[in-house]
């Protein structure tokens, strides 16, 4: 099962097993990780599960997946970088096994 | 009111498996205003039963801005609480849980000696997320999408059974059946049931009697814990069943917590997507022009979707202040009740200006048809989808409708905000 490494803005950092076909903000609330609101629950609506992708990761992962998060993240409570994605729009697969994405210092 | 009789609203300890009443303070009517309150800002916010209320809800909430300070407070025989009607405050609020706790939040009658906990929404993180983590995976965008093609049958049954007939009566051949049909198959529970459910629902939801209130949920807790104990010794792929059955923490969930979270989903399931079809179904009929762009821009209906839930937003969030808070410079103490008016903060012409026109290309804004925080609703996207193939189905086959002549559309008071007859003919 693939893994995903959270490094919270303070450092902290979590690897859980992710299975193929779930996303990044569902690897996160399902196993405890801190960090991560996701409060619309992956509509998407809001802009609560920010993260930044690892720069290691960035061309694996791509860039939003549609115009709907492209809007979205523009409203991010923190910083939006060229790295930026709303986690529940990345969705497990083998290849993304070991990704690495970092949180941003709050949601709101 | 003494405040010291009963429980400070931050100690009280939650043990879901065992729960008890956590007595919190009451200050009803406007004999019972706390000391804290500034008398300015004591207002009667109209909401749910007065008659300025009824006679368009949802316009009379988004004039709240205009005639109403931003934060009051509102004397009830019910409860009083401070209402807030901005869009930044409610965030606020319902973005902090450790503040602002999610506690008694039904007025369903519960016995002290069988209290349970409506779960997931009365547990605190950060055991809530282990009640949510249970169902997600049904309930989650992914799969919803499994059940999207037995829904779309749903509703095409049931408009075909009366599409030839030329008029309905839309909340009754419609609103109410195809939301509890799809409750039904969700939650593994028998379609015979239809009839009796809905009875309830509507007893408890809109009843003003007390008394008949608890007769009906009392009915219906009879029915569930028949229904729990049934899955328990035969398991199914229903959400009963999976609740039923369920462990968090290394353990079974305790009769109390089973029960507690198969009825709140039995609550939250049958009335309020009931409502929303009802409002938006009566401005569709209204509005005719706009039912044509609906249907020729086929590829934005999740726009359409998102936009329809903000203008008709059906209900509301409460929490109690757990402790004393300042909030736009309004003074809350520990005990007071907050009551977010999700619909007018949906009409907060700061965030979405001119809030009452219905307009599809707005840019993306949070809105709080389903609230948020973490205790944003679960069945959003269950809501959602059924909304899009609700709104599919029934334009392909009827596209053209309005209100039956001389039928004049009349409001029902209570905590979900809809109509209570949609006669429609075509």
């Amino acid at each position: 099962m693939p893994k995903v490494t959270y490094i919270a803005h303070d450092g902290a950092r979590s690897t859980v097993d992710v299975p193929v076909g779930e996303n990044v903000m569902r690897g996160a609330l399902y196993n405890g990780v801190d960090g991560i609101a996701g409060e619309c629950g992956g509509a998407p609506s809001c802009a609560t599960c920010h993260v930044y992708v690892d720069d290691a990761w960035t061309d694996r992962v791509g860039g939003p997946a549609g115009a709907a998060e492209a809007e979205l993240l523009e409203a991010a409570a923190c910083e939006v970088k060229p790295s930026s994605r709303l986690s529940c729009q990345i969705v497990l697969s083998d290849a993304l096994d070991g990704l690495i994405v970092h949180l941003p210092e709050s949601q709101y | 009111m003494n405040d010291m009789t009963t429980t400070a609203v931050a100690d009280f300890v939650q043990d879901p498996a065992n729960p008890r009443n956590p007595h919190l303070p009451r200050f009803c009517g406007r004999g019972n205003i706390r000391a804290h309150v500034p008398a300015d800002l004591v207002r009667d916010s109209g909401l749910i039963t007065s008659p300025e209320f009824l006679v368009e809800p949802h316009d009379y909430m988004a004039a709240m801005h205009t005639k109403l300070p931003p934060i009051f407070y509102s004397p009830s025989d019910y409860g009083n609480s401070w209402t807030l009607i901005k869009h930044e405050d409610c965030l606020k609020v319902l973005r902090n849980a450790n503040d602002f706790r999610n506690l008694d939040i039904a007025p369903f009658p519960r016995p002290d000696d069988d209290y349970f906990f409506f779960i997931p929404p009365e547990i605190d993180p950060p055991h809530h997320r282990k009640y949510r983590n249970i169902v997600d995976p049904l309930f989650c965008p992914a799969g919803i999408k499994t059940l999207e093609g037995k829904i779309r049958q749903r509703a095409i049954d049931l408009i075909e059974g009366f599409v030839a007939d030329g008029a309905c009566e839309f909340t009754t051949a419609f609103g109410r059946p195809l939301p509890v049909a799809v409750f039904l198959d969700i939650m593994g529970l028998p379609q015979d049931m239809m009839g009796t459910f809905v009875g309830w629902c509507d007893t408890m939801i809109h009843s003003s009697d007390p008394a008949e209130v608890g007769k009906a949920f009392g009915s219906a807790i009879a029915y569930l814990k028949v229904a729990i104990a049934e899955k328990q010794a035969n398991p199914d792929g229903g959400v009963v069943s999976l609740i039923a059955n369920a462990e968090i923490d290394g353990r079974k969930l305790s009769e109390k917590e089973v029960f507690g979270f198969v009825c709140f989903l039995w609550i939250g399931g049958l009335d309020t997507v009931y409502a929303t079809l009802n409002n938006i179904w009566v401005w569709l009929a209204r509005h005719p022009e706009r039912v044509q762009e609906i249907i020729d821009r086929p590829d934005d209906i999740d726009d359409i979707v998102e936009e329809l839930l903000r203008r008709y937003s059906v209900t509301f969030s409460g929490r109690v202040v757990a402790r004393d808070i300042e909030l736009r410079g309004v003074q809350m103490k520990q005990g007071d009740r907050v009551l977010c008016c999700l619909p007018a903060a949906n009409f907060d012409p700061e965030v979405f200006p001119n809030p009452l026109e219905v307009d599809f290309d707005r840019p993306r804004k949070t809105i709080l048809a389903f609230t948020v925080g973490v205790h944003s609703c679960m069945g959003g996207h269950l809501a959602r989808m059924e909304l899009k193939i609700a709104l599919q189905e029934w334009l392909k086959r009827i596209p053209r409708f309005s209100i039956k002549p001389g039928h004049e559309i009349k409001y029902k008071p209570g905590g979900v905000v809809g109509p209570a007859a949609v006669p429609l003919v075509w």
